[in-house]
């Protein structure tokens, strides 16, 4: 993964890496100064990484030896929301945040269930390289944040004042329907898929219709219907991700359609 | 042929050319609008007013309402203009007090109908009633939007969407809620549901259905891509069918800035923009629709305050109890 995206932004793709380090706002909870010195902080956040990684284990070993209610599942929540590690990964690339809530929540659910054992290790094992690549993130958003190459990070929301820079914030949303659905907050997804359609995709699909009208009502279906319903009938994150990344690739031919439309448009005065 | 209702006024537009230069600091709150064309307008004012400086507060246009109103409570003057795309937050606001007086110098450049003692409309909206004239001719579509619950037309909608609601909140008030309430469950009946109104326009065109309720600018657009498609727009009459739905302007703070500000809001240059590159309805006297809208005085909307159409609570209680939404 950091490989991958090294090369990219060797390429001198500056706004493709503010594209893949989206420095958002989390929606609920605090974020502190962290976020925006956190060169400073990797240490803090190697070691937040490992401190997760053997609290779980612990929760792995205890259900393994004393069963499920000894393994005290029900803290993963609590142990993620411990370190500070949480926000910047949170405000950095929320797709990865979104597989941690997955793998948390892999990992409480098959204890839930008593599954083997083994089915819980292969949970904590997807969760601990999840972990990592999200550690990789954020050490590769620290080192171009440290070069002043990412914005700093608002702990307000920012209103987009063009069609392009909506387009780029409805997907940063999807990211994030994503991850509070990851953190079973199903009425939170749900409102912030509302929420998406009617403040960001409302304002832009006029424009859109001259150029490709199928592609809006595609849109359209998908706001109003797919994506909530993947989400009222319980998908699994993975389904839930999957239309998402069906929305986002929409996306992407509407922010060609709209720099063209942009291109053209006449002067006010 | 002319109606009351939209009777023009006798001023002819001001164009830019003809407005003092505006200078000094104005906050404008903006709620959110037509994806970029209404920034472009206030680059646009920004730049042939270089000695203005304009602070802009964006957000949900609910959300600012809110805002002016707490802060006019607590005793703090933000703003001097708010903007927005839904005439009835504004009214929610002009209710509480906070609009200025705007000048009938300013006032007499809107249509009759749309002029308001402390808010200025901007541009409009307007329901109608796209169809297919492959499956049925304009003479068979009645011009009362309640018969169509009792024609055997193919008809599609999309409840959800935000400009049906209005529209049915205009229905409310015209007509009350048990009547409102029986149409609902008639037309819940027979009609195809869409997720948005271009869904609706779209399956018109297809052949779908016959005839579907949505904002004129779904067709207008939908015909500009695409000159040959199969769909007209018909309107009904003195009802809720052809509401025109406005976006609005309010000075906040006294003085000849903010009015001045609001005059290049309704310059027909940008009257004109927004007709040419948002497909709204220019609301100032004089200024051309956008092409495929018959002029406002040959169209009869019903005679609703706009700001009445703020409160949806009891629209949305209506659809849920008549199994609609």
């Amino acid at each position: 993964m950091k490989n991958r995206m090294n090369s990219l932004v060797c390429a001198g793709a500056v706004s493709l890496m503010a594209a893949m380090f989206s420095p958002l706002a989390a929606a609920n909870g605090a974020i502190g100064d962290h976020v925006n010195d956190m060169k400073a902080h990797m240490d803090q956040y190697t070691q937040e990484v490992n401190w997760i990684i053997g609290k779980i284990d612990g929760i792995v070993d205890r259900y393994e030896e004393k069963g499920q209610k000894a393994a005290k599942a029900e803290t993963v929540v609590d142990i993620w929301e411990e370190v500070d590690f949480h926000s910047a990964i949170e405000t950095n690339y929320v797709p990865i945040y979104a597989s941690i809530w997955q793998g948390l929540f892999g990992i409480k659910g098959k204890i839930d269930a008593k599954a083997p054992v083994a089915d819980v290790r292969a949970e904590q094992e997807k969760l601990e390289q999840t972990l990592w690549q999200a550690l990789g993130a954020v050490r590769l958003a620290a080192h171009y944040q440290a070069q002043n190459l990412l914005p700093e990070i608002q702990t307000t929301e920012k209103e987009p004042t063009t069609p392009v820079e909506t387009v780029d914030d409805i997907s940063h949303r999807l990211d994030r329907v994503v991850a509070k659905y990851a953190e079973q907050l199903s009425d939170v997804a749900t409102t912030l898929v509302h929420d998406t359609y009617l403040y960001r995709f409302e304002g832009i699909e006029g424009m859109l219709i001259e150029k490709d009208a199928k592609l809006v009502t595609d849109m359209e279906k998908y706001f109003n219907v797919t994506l909530p319903l993947a989400i009222k009938d319980n998908k699994s994150v993975d389904e839930v991700r999957s239309v998402v990344e069906e929305m986002k690739t929409k996306l992407e031919r509407a922010r060609t359609l709209l720099e063209e439309v942009e291109k053209e448009r006449k002067d006010v005065f | 042929m002319s109606n009351p209702v939209f009777a023009q006024s006798k001023r002819d537009p001001e164009s830019v050319n003809d407005l003092p230069q505006l200078k000094g600091e104005l906050t404008l709150y903006l709620g959110r609008g037509e994806g970029g064309l209404y920034e472009n307008v206030l680059d646009a004012i920004q730049k042939r007013n270089p000695e203005l400086t304009l602070t802009i507060r964006r957000g949900a246009t609910a959300a600012l309402a809110n805002a002016i109103m707490a802060e006019a409570k607590a005793g703090i003057q933000k703003a001097d203009l708010f903007w927005a795309v839904d005439s009835g937050a504004i009214g929610v606001v002009a209710d509480n007090g906070q609009g200025q007086a705007l000048p009938p110098s300013l006032t007499d450049l809107l249509d009759t109908s749309f002029q308001y003692p402390n808010w200025a409309p901007i541009t409009g909206r307007i329901r109608t009633l796209p169809y297919n004239p492959s499956r049925v001719s304009a003479d068979k579509i009645p011009d009362s939007v309640l018969a169509l619950a009792d024609t055997d037309l193919k008809l599609g909608w999309a409840p959800a969407y935000s400009s049906f609601q209005s529209f049915l909140t205009a229905m409310r008030i015209q007509e009350g809620d048990k009547v409102t309430g029986e149409w609902l469950k008639a037309i819940n009946a027979k009609a195809t549901k869409y997720a948005g109104e271009l869904g609706v326009v779209m399956a018109v065109e297809r052949g779908e259905v016959d005839l579907g309720f949505a904002n004129h600018y779904y067709t207008l657009r939908l015909k500009a891509g695409k000159p040959d498609a199969n769909v007209q727009l018909a309107f009904t009459k003195d009802d809720a069918g052809c509401l025109v739905n406005a976006s609005g302007v309010m000075a906040l703070t006294e003085g000849d800035l903010p009015i001045n500000f609001v005059r290049y809001l309704l310059s027909k240059e940008v009257q004109s923009y927004l007709a040419r590159e948002a497909y709204e309805i220019p609301l100032v006297n004089g200024i051309e629709p956008p092409a495929g809208i018959p002029p406002m005085t040959e169209l009869s909307p019903p005679d609703i305050d706009l700001s009445k159409l703020s409160d949806l609570r009891p629209t949305l209680r209506l659809m849920r109890q008549t199994g609609v939404l």
